[in-house]
């Protein structure tokens, strides 16, 4: 028998097996497939249809109209390229859920789910040290979320190109969205699933803590409603900002899951 | 004989509640230490303050040659634990769940290739490896566990009730692991509420509730308890001048009938039963069979351990 020596294994490598392991039984996991797959889908569906469908049928004086007063940045563009461009800006905001929704759901399984298979404790009792594995826990969660909102977005922006007009195809093309896109989803995504993990410490129901989690999703709601009927502006300068302060929240709500991350407490407290 | 395992005063409170209360344990390299105990005595809470999975609230302990608090991470890398629960992962293969635990006591690829085969094989699971552990039996997913606790070869071991809920079979698979860790030279903690298993298996056993109540080894409590019974049954039935003439031999503290035969009590049954014998043969009796007759390990248990009120 070769001598083997036990020891805390390589950060890389003890990330790659955590990763492999929860992608695997996520896989394995057709309601949570479902679940991750289901928001990115109909919304991307739903994008496409609305640039398709306005480039199809012009919209009626009514339809500009009410546009025009609901939207006042949109004001003084012609008017068939103005609609096409509030839809497809209006869109790329509810692509910002992706990284909300589907990470939530990624790290709420992954976290419940070892709590109620009681698989905590065996890990934990392993030489790898608890920061590190959160760190792997929450990247498994946020790396495959991350690529679906980018490939939802690449899809959505061949879509726009080949369909929509050229109002359209600025919109979802601006540096600011381009920006946001690149900067914010990762940044997003780390924010819901590092809440996700924090909530599932106190909670032990799936479906519960979707709904607390569910929260993180108003206010990016709320500034997307304010971005098109014009309240907000969100200039390329403004996102700098807005990332700058989502890359505060990152670490102070990763400080706050690490708190709650500690041996002791999940043995002795989670319940 | 070097040791591997020493508390001090070791204390965990959970709020008001003490659940384990200034232990003092010294644990040899290579044996057997049972640990018995009622429902609630604080044994899961003091195997995982001696994995590091706790921290004590006082009191001091080195476990495998590293002092607690302070070298934790190296206790875990030579410690192995098997949990009340095996909590494995259950849409995963059981090749999997080993291979991903061998990596995280860090083992290389190939290590954790050929310790996961090593064990699936000798837990008779080899031929399943591919199926997930959701489809396996519960005497199955302790195995498992069992192999999960000792993939890395650690020299500590410890077990939480391992044949509880197992068949015969399985808990008799679990045993033989059990001695033969032993024979490799492996100190083995072993926590069970089996007491014909603690009997059989270990060289010491601690009676605990909140704190340690005694350590002996099985043969020394009973005889220290209940004196030393030997059984001897005669063909034809023993006589009432039997009887008398065993109660006569030096060193007898008591005999009676039982069932045909004469039960004797004596403090130094390797001094008095030669004697005994003698006196029963030259008075013309007929014997037919001599046995040691043990105290039941429950007897004694009932007898140290009030359950916690
Ligand atoms: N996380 C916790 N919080 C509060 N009290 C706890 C906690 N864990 C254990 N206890 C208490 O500590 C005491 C000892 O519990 P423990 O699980 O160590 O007992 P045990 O000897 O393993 O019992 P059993 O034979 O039932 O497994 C019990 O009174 C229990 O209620
Ligand atoms: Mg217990």
């Amino acid at each position: 028998m070769t001598a083997i020596v036990a020891a805390s294994p390589a950060r890389p490598t003890l990330v790659r097996a955590v990763c492999v392991r929860e992608w695997r039984e996520a896989l394995s996991n057709k309601l949570l497939v479902g679940m991750t797959l289901l928001p990115p889908v109909v919304i991307l569906a739903t994008g496409v249809l609305a640039v398709a469908a306005a480039a199809i049928n012009p919209p009626s004086e009514h339809d500009v109209q009410a546009l025009y007063a609901a939207a006042p940045a949109a004001a003084g563009l012609d008017p068939k390229e103005a609609v096409q461009g509030f839809i497809a800006t209006y869109f790329l905001i509810l692509f910002m859920l992706i990284p909300t929704v589907v990470p939530l759901t990624m790290a709420i399984y992954s976290v419940i789910g070892e709590k109620s298979a009681r698989t905590l404790e065996p890990l934990l009792a392993t030489p790898v040290g608890v920061g590190d594995l959160l760190f792997a826990k929450s990247l498994a969660s946020t790396v495959p979320s991350v690529l679906v909102t980018w490939i939802a977005y690449a899809i959505y922006l061949g879509s726009v190109i080949a369909l929509g007009s050229r109002a359209a195809q600025n919109a979802v093309t601006a540096p600011r969205w381009i920006l946001a896109i690149v900067v914010m989803v990762p940044l997003l995504t780390l924010l819901s699933v590092n809440l996700g993990i924090l909530i599932s410490t106190r909670v032990n129901d799936v479906r519960v803590a979707q709904q607390i989690g569910g929260l993180v999703v108003v206010p990016v709601v709320a500034l997307g409603i304010a971005q098109v009927t014009g309240r907000v502006v969100l200039d390329n300068g403004a996102f700098l900002q807005m990332s700058a302060f989502l890359i505060v929240v990152d670490v102070a709500v990763f400080w706050l899951a690490k708190v709650a991350f500690q041996r002791e407490n999940i043995l002795v407290r989670w319940r | 004989m070097k040791t591997v395992l020493r508390t001090d005063k070791l204390t965990k409170r959970f709020g008001e509640l003490v659940a384990v209360d200034r232990i003092d344990l010294e644990v040899c390299e290579g044996e057997v230490f049972g640990f018995l105990g009622p429902n609630g005595a604080g044994k899961t809470t003091t195997l995982r303050l001696l994995c590091a999975l706790i921290g004590p609230t006082s009191g001091s302990a080195e476990v495998a040659g590293f002092r607690l608090g302070r070298d934790d991470p190296k206790i875990r890398a030579s410690v192995g634990i098997l949990t009340e629960q095996p909590g494995l992962y259950e849409r995963q293969s059981a090749w999997e769940n080993l291979v991903f635990y061998a990596t995280l006591y860090g083992l290389t690829t190939a290590e954790a290739g050929s310790q996961a085969e090593r064990y699936l094989r000798l837990m008779g699971l080899w031929e399943r490896r591919t199926e997930p552990v959701a489809t396996f039996s519960r005497g199955m997913k302790q195995k498992m566990a069992i192999a999960r606790a000792a993939l890395h070869e650690p020299r500590l071991l410890f077990l939480d009730e391992p044949t509880t809920g197992l068949d015969p079979d399985a808990a008799k698979t679990v045993r033989e692991f059990i001695v033969q860790l032993r024979g490799e030279g492996r100190t083995v903690f072993l926590c069970t509420h089996n007491l014909d298993e603690a009997d059989r298996l270990c060289d010491r056993i601690a009676f605990f509730r909140r704190n340690v109540i005694r350590i002996a080894d099985p043969d020394e409590l009973r005889a220290e308890l209940y004196g030393r019974a030997t059984e001897i049954r005669l063909m034809p039935a023993p006589r009432p001048e039997d009887l008398a003439r065993v109660r006569a031999v030096p060193g007898v503290r008591e005999a009676r009938f039982e069932n045909g035969s004469i039960v004797v009590a004596s403090a130094d049954p390797l001094h008095t039963n030669p004697l005994l014998i003698r006196a029963l043969v030259e008075g013309g009796a007929q014997i037919a069979f001599v046995t040691e007759r043990k105290a039941h390990l429950e007897d004694v248990y009932l007898k140290i351990v009030e359950p916690i009120e």
